[in-house]
């Protein structure tokens, strides 16, 4: 994950007198691959990376999802707010939350399938359809917005050759327009996946869509 | 101002009001009859405080206060009517309106709208949108229920209600901010609950409509007419929504001791048989070859002439749980005059009850017909099975007198009541059973007349006319009080009060009870009294 | 080692770390004295903790600067009900970008001051409300919450006092109103994150019904501070009301936007020229948002003499909130601009009161209307009312949050308005 060819530098007061490594900001002995399992109930909660090995009809749950699904019940003093955390495991596993898998978890927590909708809709981590390989969402927001977030979001999508919100025909990307992504002072910022990508300006993207499509022709990620 | 443990005193638009603690303000402007307009507020469900229409002005507080939620407190001044809470209300107003279709012309809630109520009466004369409106279109709900996403104002009563009150949570809000709609969970849909038709009467516009009602009426031609469910024995209070003397609709009417504001689907939807035709419209009188009709004059003098022959008799009655108190008692009179003999009934049963959870003492209850309490009451024997059939096996050839009063008899042959020396049928459409009747009496359904009927909890609850009856069909307690008084059997009831009063004579529960005392919400009958040594 | 100065005047308590890669490490943190507040905390006693916490006179730094200590001191004492205190870490507020660094640069001050406010308010349980979209900054958080428990520091029995306190990380699941405490409460719940009536507050029914408090990130990870040199130290930085340090997140035409911390009352337009190394190519001043979008915009002329405390800001016309200093140049197309932060609070209004879910929506389309040159005058007459009947009559604040710019900018950038309405014409369009 650090062969990414682009400047990320987290620090926008960093005129370059100060280097850190990309890996160093993100802090890379940290962000590893967590335990399926989700390791300490108290972190069970917590994303792990988006799977690579998305399946639309893997079970709810079984396993070591099984395992992170009952340590995740076990933080919280009642059965629904297991909820969120349910839904985006689903995701995890599912690739996106499908009505299959909101009348699944609504099951396994003994809430009405409807309520489930209710709530997955309200938020919008929750793609309600597939979406591409890599889903790219980009900061619009006033911030970014000032330093030409828009030129960024129309070069994700000439680049990538894709509609707003639609999957590219390779299946790789997914390119939509998000609000605020809380890095403001890394204009623009866009987030690809789990990862945050700053100051990306138009000129970069082409390099950053190249990147990711050599990632994706390396295997099933 | 003296302090009270149990009580405030506020003043609301320069009325000082004492209520009870913890009364929300827009109860407590009730009181001086100030309505204040809001949508979420329903008084059966809890408060979200978010259609932010009931806003007043509170004197010292730094917002607008929504009244729903907003506790009434010692010394509070509150203005409904200031600049302030007209200006935020007409504001809320205005902001509806800039997604709501008006489609007032095709929408069955015109009239009844509390949309269109509020902009008339507060609302700005222009709005000002010029935006293109949000689309949602129809969605089909399932069971009798239809949904406009477009007219819906979000007060999400039918969200709470399917969530506190069925307690089935099948709706949702779906989606956030602006794009957020009532919807239920995709293809699923309201099928099997049985208390949704509940959701449009609380929708308080145009956004749930009953399939059932679509595009039959406008709500200003509708006349209502309050009444009593007939379906079970619960006795939920209902309007008769009437138009060109046809039932169109039954509504719940609000009674906190028995139905709050809902009915069951069941008893909503079962109203059709009210209006059925071919009706019994003139006394039919058997002479030697065939049925004759008759004037009621020239019947009843005839039917007493021939009761006076037969006198000493066996008597046996089949009475309908169906009837009112009155129309029963009239009855039981009648065979105690003619020299005793046993009356019975028939009532369907459900196997099981089935009650609202969200609010327990409702329930679609097992006996399936509003007045076996009363025939209880008034010493009547029920009989049969749990479909209200059979039973009536040693009715059917009694050989002395026989009447027939309300039960359509519809399990039993054509030779029912062959060997009777008198059978005498009052009812509504005849049928195969009564081709032996000698007098067949066209009386009016509890819609045709005024009268009461016995609830489970041995209630008894007024219902009014809501239709004419037809042709010359009179309610039964009037026949057989007419019969009775030319009978010599005591003074003819002039009125169903009069009717009323009467029953006391019969069983002591009644005693002592007039309409006067039932009012529009009934009143539960007396206790027996236990007798001294008992 | 942590980035360099780019002022003297940056005075770091809680970014002392940023910028060191080896800060997260808890055997780090302890070597800096860390968890040593913890200990002093639990000899203290919680009534104790709360006096010191009011004297330093911290506020809250989510945006409502409301006293801490105070806050705290709502929560009963008796303990026959669960205590929670939540930790607000869902930042979504655009302009602030402070709670992420803090986060992910210095996990272990956040978990130590949040052990502190859970011991101070008698919880038992305390959840970290992490924003969904941070993948990365919650596994730094989730692994030193792994590795405080493995040390004793959470769990049963911290530090051998007796006292008992879980800590979970939660995440979101993308909603910005879900930083709005009674929302964020909904949501932990498992609930659509919608605000709640208060009454009740938070102090008697919150989470789970139950007695809870909810503190920003950076007003946690200010309490360790706090409590090992004491509420006196504390107002040593800033003014008499507002004291203490507080990041200022600066982004938008500047040269070096960033996080930057500094005492409260620091003037503006020296974070602006001083720190922040002026505006970018420059270009002039022509507004600043002091406190994220939901706060009115200043003009130029507003920014010359005001100074970033709570009081200051007001005085100037607008808020500090959560110190998010947006800062625009003369070619900056306010219109626009205003058109994207409605159209983002239109976005994330949950829906629940009639005049946000409409408000803003409609807003939205009258501004990009007026952008696209097919606005009229009458239109602005019509938002400015808007603005009135969506100020104070919602159950939140997010409805006022979007009136804001949009009143703020129509009085004081009205101009530019008018030459879209009138002429066509564009700020900035080349």
């Amino acid at each position: 994950m650090s062969d990414a060819p682009f400047k990320n530098p987290g620090w926008a007061g960093n005129t370059g007198e100060f280097d850190l490594t990309e890996d160093q900001v993100r802090g890379d002995e940290f962000v590893g691959e967590r335990p399926k399992a989700g390791g300490h109930p108290s972190a069970s909660a917590t994303f792990p990376f988006m799977l690579p090995e998305k399946n639309p009809d893997t079970p709810l749950f079984e396993g070591e999802y099984q395992e992170r699904f009952e340590k995740i019940l076990t933080r919280y003093p009642t059965k629904r707010a297991a909820l969120l955390p349910a839904l985006a495991l689903a995701q995890e596993i599912r690739g996106y939350v499908s009505p299959e898998s909101m009348d699944r978890v609504a099951e396994l927590l003994d809430l009405s399938s409807a309520y489930v909708r209710g709530v997955a809709t309200f938020y919008t981590m929750y793609n309600k359809a597939p979406v591409g390989r890599y889903l790219v969402q980009v900061c619009t927001n006033i911030s970014c917005n000032l330093c030409g977030a828009d030129e960024v979001l129309e070069a994700f999508l000439k680049y990538t050759d894709t509609e707003m919100g639609e999957i590219s025909e390779d299946g790789n990307f997914t390119v939509i327009e998000a609000e605020c992504l809380a890095a403001c002072g890394f204009p623009t910022c866009v987030q690809i996946n789990s990862r945050y990508y700053e100051n990306v300006t138009p000129t970069e993207v082409p390099k950053i869509v190249e990147h990711l499509k050599a990632d994706a022709a390396k295997g099933p990620r | 101002m003296a302090e009270s443990p149990n009580t405030v005193t506020l003043t609301i638009d320069g009325h000082e009001v004492t209520v009870p603690r913890g009364t929300s303000l827009l109860d407590a402007a009730k009181t001086i009859g100030e309505d204040i307009p809001h949508y979420c507020y329903h008084p059966g469900l809890t408060a979200p405080a978010m259609c932010r229409l009931c806003l007043v002005e509170v004197e010292g507080a730094p917002k607008p206060m929504p009244s729903c939620v907003t506790a009434a407190t010692d010394g509070q001044v509150v203005h409904t009517q200031s600049e302030l809470a007209l200006s935020r209300r007409r504001g809320v107003l205005e902001f509806y309106l800039v997604n709501h279709p008006l489609d007032c012309p095709i929408c069955d809630q015109s009239g009844e709208c509390k949309l269109q109520d509020y902009v008339h009466q507060e609302g700005r004369e222009h709005g000002r949108s010029r935006e293109p409106k949000r689309v949602f279109g129809r969605d089909d709900f399932g069971g009798d229920v239809l949904f406009y996403g477009d007219r819906c104002v979000m007060c999400t009563r039918c969200v709470r209600f399917m969530d506190e009150m069925e307690q089935d949570s099948r709706l949702t809000v779906v989606e956030r901010g602006n794009r957020s709609v009532i919807d239920t969970f995709f293809e699923e849909g309201l099928e099997g609950t049985s208390w949704s038709g509940n959701i449009v009467d609380i929708c308080p516009v145009g956004a749930l409509v009953s399939k059932e009602f679509l595009h039959k009426a406008r709500a200003w031609d509708l006349d209502h007419t309050p009444s009593i469910c007939p379906s079970c024995s619960q006795g939920c209070n209902i309007d008769l929504h009437t138009r060109d003397n046809l039932v169109q609709r039954l509504k719940p009417r609000e009674n906190m001791e028995v139905n709050g504001w809902w009915m069951c689907d069941h008893g909503r939807a079962n109203y059709e048989w009210i209006n059925f035709g071919e009706r019994l419209e003139a006394p039919l009188v058997r002479t030697d070859a065939a049925s004759r009709a008759m004037g009621w004059k020239d019947a009843l003098g005839s039917l007493v002439a021939r009761a006076d022959e037969l006198k000493g008799r066996p008597v046996l009655a089949v009475a309908s749980p169906f009837a009112s108190n009155e129309d029963l008692g009239a009855l039981q009179a009648l065979v105690d005059h003619l020299g005793g003999g046993s009356v019975v009934y028939r009532m369907p049963r459900a196997e099981a009850e089935m009650p609202m959870k969200g609010f327990p003492q409702l329930a679609r209850r097992r006996d399936l017909a509003p007045n076996g309490t009363g025939a209880d009451l008034l010493g009547m024997t029920r009989v049969g099975d749990d479909a209200g059939r059979g039973g009536l096996e040693q009715v059917a050839a009694h050989d002395g007198i026989l009447i027939v009063l309300g039960d359509a008899l519809a399990d039993q042959g054509e030779t029912f009541g062959e060997g009777a020396a008198l059978y005498v049928h009052l009812g509504t459409h005849g049928g195969p059973a009564a081709a032996h009747a000698d007098y067949l009496l066209p009386i009016t359904t509890f819609a045709e007349q005024e009268g009461t009927f016995t609830n489970h909890e041995r209630r008894v609850q007024r219902f009014w006319k809501g239709l004419d009856g037809p042709g010359a069909a009179r309610p039964a307690w009037f026949v057989l009080g007419v019969l009775l008084g030319e009978m010599g059997g005591g003074a003819t009831p002039r009125s169903a009060a009069d009717a009323f009063a009467l029953l006391g004579a019969r069983a002591a529960a009644f005693a002592g009870l007039t309409y006067d005392d039932l009012g529009t919400r009934g009143a539960v009958v007396n206790d027996a009294v236990p007798l001294a040594g008992d | 080692m942590a980035y360099p100065y780019v002022s003297d005047r940056e005075v770091r308590i809680l970014s002392r770390n940023f910028g060191d890669p080896s800060a997260r490490r808890l055997e780090t943190y302890e070597a800096q004295g860390g968890y040593g507040a913890l200990k002093k905390a639990l000899e203290m006693g919680p009534d104790a903790v709360i006096d010191e916490v009011k004297a330093s006179g911290l506020r809250g730094r989510g945006g409502a600067g409301f006293p801490t200590g105070v806050k705290w001191s709502f929560m009963p004492k008796d303990t026959n009900k669960p205590h929670y205190l939540l930790c607000n870490a869902d930042e979504s507020e655009p302009g602030t970008f402070k709670d992420r660094e803090l986060l992910r640069w210095d996990p272990h001050q956040l978990i130590e001051g949040l052990l502190i406010g859970a011991y101070a308010i008698r919880a038992e349980h305390a959840y970290i409300y992490c924003r969904g979209e941070f993948f990365e900054t919650t596994q730094v958080l989730a692994k030193a919450v792994e590795d405080a428990y493995a040390k004793g520091y959470i769990g049963q029995d911290v530090l051998g006092s007796g006292v008992t306190i879980d800590v979970t990380v939660h995440i979101g699941a993308g909603a910005y109103i879900c930083g709005e405490e009674t929302g964020l409460m909904n949501s932990l719940e498992g609930r659509r994150g919608q605000p709640r009536v208060k009454p009740p507050f938070p102090a008697a029914v919150g989470a789970f019904g139950m007695p809870s408090t909810i503190n920003n990130v950076e007003t946690l990870a200010a309490v360790p501070h706090i409590v090992k040199n004491g509420g006196a130290w504390y107002r040593e930085q800033g003014t008499e009301k507002s004291p203490g340090t507080k990041l200022f997140c600066v982004s938008g035409h500047v040269n070096r936007p960033g996080n930057y911390e500094l005492p409260l009352g620091f003037p503006l337009m020296d974070l602006i020229e001083d720190v922040c190394g002026g505006m970018k190519d420059g270009h002039a001043l022509k507004a600043v948002i002091p406190g994220g979008s939901s706060v009115p915009i200043l003009n130029a002329a507003e920014c010359a003499d005001c100074t970033l405390d709570y009081e200051g800001v007001q005085a100037a016309g607008s808020m500090l909130g959560c110190a998010s200093v947006i800062v625009m140049d003369e070619h900056t197309d306010i219109v626009k601009q205003v058109r994207r932060m409605v159209q983002f609070y239109a976005h994330e209004s949950c829906g629940q009161c009639t005049p946000c879910r409409e408000g803003t929506a409609w807003m939205t389309k009258i501004l990009q209307r007026i952008e696209d040159g097919r606005g009229t005058e009458e239109d602005l007459q019509t938002l400015l009312d808007m603005c009135v009947q969506m100020t104070g009559t919602t159950i939140c604040v997010l409805s006022d949050s979007a009136a804001a710019p949009v009143e703020s900018s129509i009085r004081k950038f009205k101009d530019e308005y008018l030459a879209l309405i009138r002429r066509g014409e564009r700020v900035g369009a080349a």
